[in-house]
């Protein structure tokens, strides 16, 4: 799945994790539309940073997946989730 | 933004950007050809009326906008009251398809308003380019017109053209420059 964080901020300027998030929780977007009172089209617009959201969204957004704002939206490049829990790991060699 | 009509009995898949913009060539293309016939008929005397008119029915059962028929949602970005009689037209299968009818249906969510506004500001630049070239032809019809003598028709008809050409352009562009602009739709899912 691409995410604007894989392939950069999109025309908002914002890198975001919603489509990681739905993915993780299994949430449509449809479902999730529905949860912000929003149209689905405007959720998959948000996850590829093609519109940013207003603050009251955003707000919303964070409280829907019960995350801080910043760990959703960020205007620099979002770190895997994994790497921000457990920290940076070293690939294993193939060698 | 509606996916789908339903035009006489059959749907109409517009959630492909090519679709709308088939749709939006398909209507101007109409209103030329309709408003050309009607200058043919009578010069606009009685028909100009009729060409406003074809363009409000345009609105209501195709694009939308300023009423809770067509593809866009109404402008208003607020639920419409509903009747419980059916309109007119149910009866003619001309309605438009108006899935599940829940009041958010039609209420326009932050990134809709933002292109609503977005569509009427591109439409008014088109339309303020007109309003220049009507104030020419209007200045040049009443103070000088030793200008249009090569025109093939009388300057005042001109002008009333260009007039009637842009109340329909000024009822339909925003609708349009959505639809146009608006990239395929996606699944829900």
């Amino acid at each position: 799945m691409i995410t604007s964080t894989d392939r950069g901020p999109g025309e908002s300027g914002l890198y975001n994790r919603i489509a990681v998030l739905r993915a993780e929780r299994g949430i449509s977007r449809q479902d999730l539309a529905t949860a912000l009172d929003v149209n689905y089209q405007t959720i998959g617009f948000l996850e590829r940073g093609t519109y940013g959201p207003s603050l009251k969204l955003a707000l919303e957004i964070g409280e829907y997946f019960g995350l801080p704002v910043e760990a959703i939206f960020s205007t620099r490049p979002l770190e895997p989730l994994s790497q921000q829990v457990y920290g940076t790991a070293k690939l294993k060699s193939t060698a | 933004m509606k996916a789908e009509l339903v035009l006489m009995g059959k749907r109409v898949d517009m959630a492909p950007q090519n679709h709308r913009r088939a749709l939006v060539a398909l209507i101007y293309g109409t209103l030329a050809v309709l408003m050309a016939g009607l200058y043919w008929l009578d010069g606009w005397r009685t028909t100009g009326y009729y060409l406003v008119f074809a363009t409000f029915l345009i609105n209501r059962l195709l694009l939308g906008g300023y009423n809770f028929g067509g593809l866009i949602k109404p402008f208003s970005g607020k639920p419409p009251a509903r009747s419980e009689q059916a309109p007119p037209f149910l009866l003619l299968a001309l309605r438009v398809y108006e899935p599940g009818p829940a009041r958010s249906e039609y209420r326009s969510d932050e990134r809709e308003l933002a292109q609503r506004d977005r569509a009427h500001y591109q439409a008014y630049q088109a339309l303020a380019s007109v309003l220049a070239i009507l104030w020419l032809l209007s200045g040049w019809s009443a103070f000088a017109p030793h200008l249009l003598t090569w025109l093939p028709v009388a300057p005042a008809l001109l002008v009333f053209g260009v007039v009637l050409a842009s109340v329909v352009v000024a009822l339909t562009l925003p609708q349009a420059i959505l639809l146009w602009t608006e990239p395929d739709m996606e699944e829900a899912q």
